[in-house]
């Protein structure tokens, strides 16, 4: 059950990430790459990851996402034009990419697992053990990871700010 | 081969692996081969959640509670430099149409 599961969500992730690729106008990538980002939420669930699976589809399904839908609806239909290409970019990316993908099998083929950790798996991935792990360990870090976010929100609205020989 | 015990089938680690680097590689090629700058930023979303997968399945593999934590802090760090780059990208469009991300290799508004 589980397998079949893992095998249709990963057809799907990588259906979408082929459409994120593939399709020329801008709405069809997004729409593409929230279907990865279900799929791959279904796979969080699978790896009992229960938290990373509902910040997943509410922050990233949902709010990023939207986000990126805001900005192509504000913007407007943009197209895509083949013209001004650099010569033998194609040749370079497929080049570069084979390159990445066979140093990628060769990392994989050389993973030495570790023995798991004693851990209880009823208790893995719920947000009494993110939290635990949040706030006494991890503190520090998470701590940053906010004054991340300010600086971010900051940011965006000095960006988009009206100037003033605007008005 | 690590094998894990998902409702009592047997899953391997390392096909959570594989389809995180294909993932990860076909993000690389919408950076690489895309022109425009709204679907590169989108590519790169795909690159971060292949990378998230990794560390999610890292997570299960070793029954430890740290990669889910850092797929979280690199689900904030992608959402942040979402907004930031819409935000430039949002600012460029202001002043003219870039249908090329080439028009702006020159760095001036």
């Amino acid at each position: 059950m589980a397998i079949a599961v893992f095998f249709v969500a990963a057809a799907m992730a990588v259906l979408g990430g082929i459409g994120v690729v593939a399709f020329h106008q801008p709405i069809r990538s997004v729409l593409s790459l929230v279907l990865v980002m279900l799929a791959l939420s279904v796979l969080f669930l699978l790896l009992s990851a229960q938290f990373v699976f509902a910040v997943q589809i509410i922050v990233y399904a949902g709010a990023v996402m939207v986000l990126f839908l805001f900005v192509i609806a504000l913007l407007g239909p943009a197209r895509e034009l083949g013209r001004g290409r650099l010569r033998f970019q194609g040749w370079l990316s497929a080049l570069f990419v084979l390159v990445l993908l066979g140093l990628m099998w060769g990392l994989l083929q050389g993973v030495q697992y570790r023995q798991p950790d004693q851990g209880d798996l009823s208790f893995f991935g719920t947000v009494q053990s993110i939290a635990v792990g949040l706030f006494t360990t991890y503190l520090y870090p998470f701590e940053l990871t906010s004054i991340l976010l300010l600086v971010a929100a900051i940011g965006a609205i000095y960006l988009s700010r009206k100037r003033i020989d605007d008005l | 081969m690590s094998a894990l015990n998902i409702g009592g089938s047997q899953l391997d680690a390392s096909w959570f692996l594989l389809l995180s680097a294909v993932l990860f590689v076909l993000g690389a090629v919408g950076v690489l081969v895309r022109r425009n700058p709204l679907v590169i930023l989108i590519s790169i979303e795909l690159m971060l959640n292949a990378a998230n997968l990794a560390l999610v399945a890292f997570s299960r593999q070793l029954v430890n509670i740290e990669g889910q934590l850092f797929a979280l802090m690199s689900m904030t760090v992608a959402a942040a430099e979402a907004v930031v780059g819409l935000a430039i990208l949002v600012d460029i469009f202001r002043t003219r149409d870039v249908e090329d991300i080439d028009d702006l290799s020159e760095l001036r508004g």
